[in-house]
């Protein structure tokens, strides 16, 4: 076994004689953390683990130990660097001790060794872990062990600008209901492409600005494929439904096709992106509930409130409004020695604390993690949070945590770029996927 | 005689080691990667075996019944365990109070084991909880084995009744780790995407090739040479700005001209045309700009060979053929170009090369896209084996991609010295020792 118990218990029952015999005798500890995707507004990813080690410091004096952590932060704006880097350095075994990242690739990192399960070595039992909701914790499972502790939680709503949807017809009570219209699955994609359109045709929006989804590669597509009525996985299979994906595909081609969306939106650089959707030059958009903090923070869009509505992703043919929670995690990676790796499970459960959570959430836009969090005064005082929590988050799926998810996220991806800007017709590009899929994943994707 | 050679052999020692490890490894390991199926999730350094429930899904269809039992994890208070405990220096009422009070006792899962032993009277700390519970393991669920001997034992000591074929197939369903492989190969080969991404790079080494690094160069080294000295060092010197500025600003530069708010669009705005991004419009302008991106770069190269060559022409022959009345373009045709015939065979021959392994410049423009349509083989292997969003990198793939372009550069190397006459060029002169 690559720990055997007894070893185990002898690693163990060392480290408490070190730490009890130990008594009075200074410990420099030196823990590492990094973040991916992290902007200015999640510092606190990282400055909570820096909270957390002063008060386990203090909580050492108290027991007569001198403890010393220090804390060396590094963040990553982008996700393909960050997880190259990581990556790497985990192989060289010079990965840092606590890693933020999303609960994807738990699988992976977990199957390959990288990382090990906190439920090892903190209670989940006891407060704040048990606190945290259920699902979320669930989300940072993998075979049924827990390896992560949710960071943050978030969805990814649908947005409106609202002055362009009075303009072409919606009342104030009209838009007031439209997240529930979306909800009951009355207002649905087709709709949407319709108001993008209307939004065109009075010239309020330039050709191609009418729908702006994200720029790039991420979760936020999985949530259209759920929508048109897709399942990523199913008893533990991937499962690719050539039916939901073709109208997935479909979709934003047509999108491309009635000219509410540009043919060459994939790769438009993210900043000039950000700034037209916070100074109304687009009309419908989808993003996480964290673009909050971005637009209102970086790009100055003061009344967010008064300008945009948000809702789930409206339902396509064959499936049902939805949105995706995408949580980073805190995970602790292998390699290091068992002390260390204990101090940083330690600080990682401070950190999961409501009030030091809530700093992140607030400052992030991102959703609390725990039932207590939402009591916390300074958290549920902030409108966006409130609402975005009621609003999305009993609607949320996740992405699968499955150590081939990774290939079948690529080659979905791939193929729904070709079919947008028109390298491949839709038909095309689902039979490339899917000849990929099986050649690449054989009998681990159930293909219907 | 025979000590000067020891000496030359020690002295070219270094190089010679210094070739074996940054020359011929990364082709050796590249070729070993190749026939492996590493990713991400299989790691580089080998993997483990592990009975998970993600892995028993390929064990149902096999094994049913098997598979069914090993899914089952199992905490049990039997004597065993109870005795492990006693062993391990704790409270001694902790397994006594376990031994009188839960004996027998089986639970599902840890956590729920783990529950028990935190309300016993004398609560153990977190790290004692674990010891505990690890005592009482009974399952081999989540268990990772480092060996199959390991696995193979576990299994017998817990009682399963495997014959040594069924051993072998939980083994191969469990391990985590990279087998030896060909898959990548056929991946290669019955792939719709790697078709059209070797027709990118057949498509973007030609262009780039013909219009600039050979084409205009020519015309650059030609205009120049007829130009009075001052003039054509300045022009020259121009033309290398491309070459000597940081790749990363060089392209910077490019975007800033091209995109939605960029100068051509402000350009054309004048003249009512709305604001687009021309870098990634369509493929047609994603593949113009890649062109000139890297021809802009490329062509100063076989300019300045070119230019030296062209002044290596003894300059009587130009006066001669203008004696003779020869026109400019008579020189260019009969006088010039059949004597660069080895300059511009040895600049195609080297850039078709370079280009082959660059992705540098199209990574920074255009990453590949709009949909793929400018994605070469060598940025395609880059993206597989270290680079793409959802973070699952595909070692094995993405070498067999590496090895796919040295066999080609290989080839194409081979094939240049028998075009060049490589083994006249450095045959033993004819005054020998």
């Amino acid at each position: 076994m690559t720990i055997l118990p007894t070893l185990k218990s002898l690693a163990v029952a060392a480290a408490i004689l070190a730490s009890t015999s130990a008594i009075a005798l200074a410990k420099d500890v030196h823990i590492s953390v990094w973040a991916g995707g992290t902007g200015p507004n999640d510092v606190y990813r990282l400055d909570a683990i820096e909270i957390a080690a002063q008060q386990l410091q203090r909580e050492a004096a108290l027991k007569g130990e001198e403890l010393k952590i220090t804390v060396e932060k590094k963040p990553y704006s982008a996700w393909e660097d960050f997880k190259q880097a990581l990556t790497l350095a985990a192989e060289a075994k010079t990965a840092p001790n606590i890693v933020v990242s999303g609960h994807e690739d738990i699988a992976p990192w977990s199957q390959a060794g990288l990382i090990v399960p906190i439920e090892d070595y903190v209670d989940l039992d006891s407060w704040p872990l048990s606190d945290i909701y259920e699902n979320l914790l669930q989300i940072a499972s993998y075979n049924g062990t827990v390896y992560g502790i949710p960071q943050d939680s978030e969805s990814r709503p649908m947005f409106f600008w609202k002055p362009y949807m009075k303009a072409i017809g919606y009342s104030d009570a009209d838009l007031d209901a439209l997240p529930q219209s979306v909800q009951d699955g009355k207002y649905t994609m087709k709709n949407l492409l319709e108001d993008a359109k209307k939004m065109q045709d009075k010239g309020l929006v330039q050709a191609g600005y009418g729908f702006y989804p994200r720029p790039s590669n991420g979760p936020d597509y999985w949530q259209f494929y759920t929508s048109f009525g897709g399942t990523m996985e199913e008893g533990g299979k991937l499962v690719f439904d050539k039916g939901a994906m073709t109208r997935t595909y479909q979709f934003f081609a047509d999108a491309v096709k009635t000219g509410v969306t540009k043919k060459n939106h994939i790769g438009m650089p993210g900043d000039q992106w950000w700034k037209e959707v916070a100074t109304g030059k687009a009309g419908i958009w989808d993003g996480g509930t964290w673009h909050y903090a971005r637009l209102v923070n970086q790009e100055g869009l003061k009344d967010f409130f008064g300008n945009v509505i948000f809702t789930l992703i409206p339902a396509g043919e064959g499936g049902k409004a939805n949105t995706l929670t995408h949580p980073l995690v805190y995970l602790l990676t292998a390699g290091h020695n068992q002390e260390d790796t204990e101090i940083a499970a330690q600080l990682v459960k401070i950190a999961s604390e409501p009030r030091t959570n809530a700093l992140h959430a607030v400052k992030s836009a991102h959703l609390g993690i725990s039932k207590s969090e939402a009591t916390v005064d300074f958290y549920s005082a902030d409108r966006w949070t409130r609402e975005a929590t009621e609003r999305l988050l009993p609607h949320a799926n996740a992405m699968p945590n499955n150590s081939d998810f990774g290939k079948y996220w690529n080659i979905m991806w791939k193929n729904l770029e070709a079919s947008w800007t028109g390298a491949k017709t839709v038909d095309a590009a689902i039979g490339d996927a899917e000849s990929e899929l099986k050649s690449t994943l054989g009998d681990k994707i159930v293909i219907r | 005689m025979k000590s000067s050679r020891t000496l030359g052999l020690v002295m070219i020692a270094p190089a010679a080691i210094m070739i074996v490890l940054f020359f011929l490894m990364p082709v050796v390991l590249t070729a070993v990667f190749s026939m492996t199926s590493m990713t991400t999730a299989t790691g580089i350094s080998g993997g483990v075996y592990q009975i998970a429930p993600n892995s028993l899904i390929a064990l149902k269809s096999a094994m049913p019944d098997i598979a069914a039992e090993m899914a089952e994890p199992r905490y049990t208070i039997d004597d065993a365990g109870l005795k492990a405990v006693e062993g391990l220096g704790l409270a001694p009422g902790i397994a006594a109070e376990l031994r009188a009070k839960h004996t027998g006792e089986v639970f599902p899962t840890r956590r729920d084991v783990e529950r028990m032993i935190k309300d016993l009277a004398e609560r153990p700390s977190t790290r004692e909880v674990k010891q505990i519970s690890e005592q009482f393991n009974r399952s081999v669920l989540n268990t990772r084995f480092d060996s199959k001997e390991q696995l193979f034992s576990a299994l017998d000591s817990l009682g399963f009744k495997l014959t040594p074929e069924q051993k072998e197939t939980v083994a191969r369903v469990t391990y985590t780790g990279w087998t030896w492989t060909t898959d990548n190969f056929s991946r290669m080969a019955t792939s719709p995407d790697m078709a059209r991404v070797l027709f990118n790079t057949v498509l973007y080494v030609a262009l780039v090739l013909m219009l600039f690094n050979v084409g205009y160069a020519l015309l650059l080294a030609i205009l120049t040479h007829y130009m009075p000295p001052t003039p054509a060092s300045i022009f020259r010197g121009i033309w290398l700005l491309p070459r000597i500025t940081p790749v990363v600003i060089y392209v910077m530069l490019w975007k800033w001209l091209a995109w939605d708010s960029g100068f051509i669009s402000i350009l054309m705005g004048k003249f009512g045309y709305p604001p687009k991004n021309y870098l990634l419009d369509n493929a047609y302008n994603a593949w113009f700009f890649v062109v000139l991106i890297n021809g802009f770069i490329g062509a100063s190269m076989g300019m300045l060979v070119f230019s030296s060559a062209m002044k290596a022409i003894p300059k009587s022959q130009f006066y001669a053929s203008e004696v003779d009345g020869a026109s400019r373009w008579q020189q260019i045709r009969y006088i010039i170009l059949p004597q660069m015939r080895w300059p511009i065979l040895f600049v195609t021959c080297y850039q078709t090369l370079s280009l082959l392994a660059s992705f540098n410049e199209i990574l920074l423009a255009t990453n590949g896209g709009p949909g793929n349509a400018t994605e070469v083989w060598a940025l395609s292997a880059y993206h597989t084996a270290l680079r793409n969003y959802a973070g699952n990198l595909e070692y094995g793939l993405g070498a067999a991609m590496a090895l796919v372009l040295v066999v080609i550069g290989v080839a194409m190397s081979l094939l240049y010295l028998r075009v060049f006459s490589y083994g006249t060029l450095v045959a033993k002169p004819l005054i020998e020792d």
